[in-house]
């Protein structure tokens, strides 16, 4: 049974991983995505589609882990203009 | 005698971890309390208050929660406004909390996060945190 508790955690955890990623574009899309698919499955009702749900952004949790070792390692080596605080 | 004071005290601390004091009292610890001694003085190795949150601090998360919630700017925001009150549900609390953490360089633990629920209470767990950090 998965409850309100734990959607807003695997939520959060999905946010913090991503938070990790040192490129701005993939770092920027992950918060975009993650809000995007929890807001998109907000009403769902069903607990079965809840489930499935759940274990796709646990799943994805998994791949952004993956992904933040990978990027990681070869970091960019110039800031993103847009992370640049010009005025 | 000052010293064994202390020790005793911040032992005691974790006990009273909810209790909230005031501002005031950041300071270096200057053992001025005397007359309630060990009660008042582990009061200020707790540094915590309900209302002592600075008014930039509540400010700045206003702002915060403006941006987040799109607010218009003639929506009134006190420090008492609750998220909910304001439109938000909890995936916008947790967006909010989010950006909080990012703006002031903190970060939240999961049963904080879920107390949050007015501006105030945000600010004040924003100073708190800000406060321990350079401790730990």
């Amino acid at each position: 049974m998965v409850d309100k508790g734990q959607v807003i955690r695997l939520c959060r955890s999905l946010l913090r991983a991503g938070r990790q990623l040192p490129d701005y574009n993939i770092r920027e899309y992950a918060k975009r995505r993650t809000f995007d698919g929890f807001r998109m499955n907000k009403n769902l009702t069903d607990h079965s589609k809840v489930e499935k749900a759940y274990a796709e952004g646990k799943k994805q949790l998994e791949v952004v882990e993956r992904v933040v070792k990978v990027y990681l390692a070869y970091p960019p080596k110039t800031k993103n203009i847009m992370e640049l605080k010009l005025h | 005698m000052a010293s064994l004071s202390t020790s005793s005290l911040s032992f005691k601390a974790p006990s009273i971890q909810s209790t909230r004091t005031s501002q005031v009292l950041r300071k270096p610890l200057s053992f001025k309390p005397i007359s309630f001694g060990c009660f008042q003085s582990s009061k200020n190795l707790r540094l915590q208050i309900s209302c002592a949150a600075k008014p930039e601090t509540v400010q700045k998360v206003s702002d915060i929660v403006r941006e987040q919630l799109a607010l218009s700017a003639d929506t009134a925001l006190t420090a008492e406004s609750k998220f909910s009150a304001l439109g938000a549900d909890s995936l916008d609390t947790v967006e909010i909390v989010m950006a909080l953490e990012e703006k002031f360089n903190i970060s939240v633990e999961e049963a904080d996060a879920q107390n949050i629920t007015t501006i105030q209470e945000a600010a004040d767990l924003i100073e708190d945190l800000a406060q321990k950090k350079p401790a730990a």
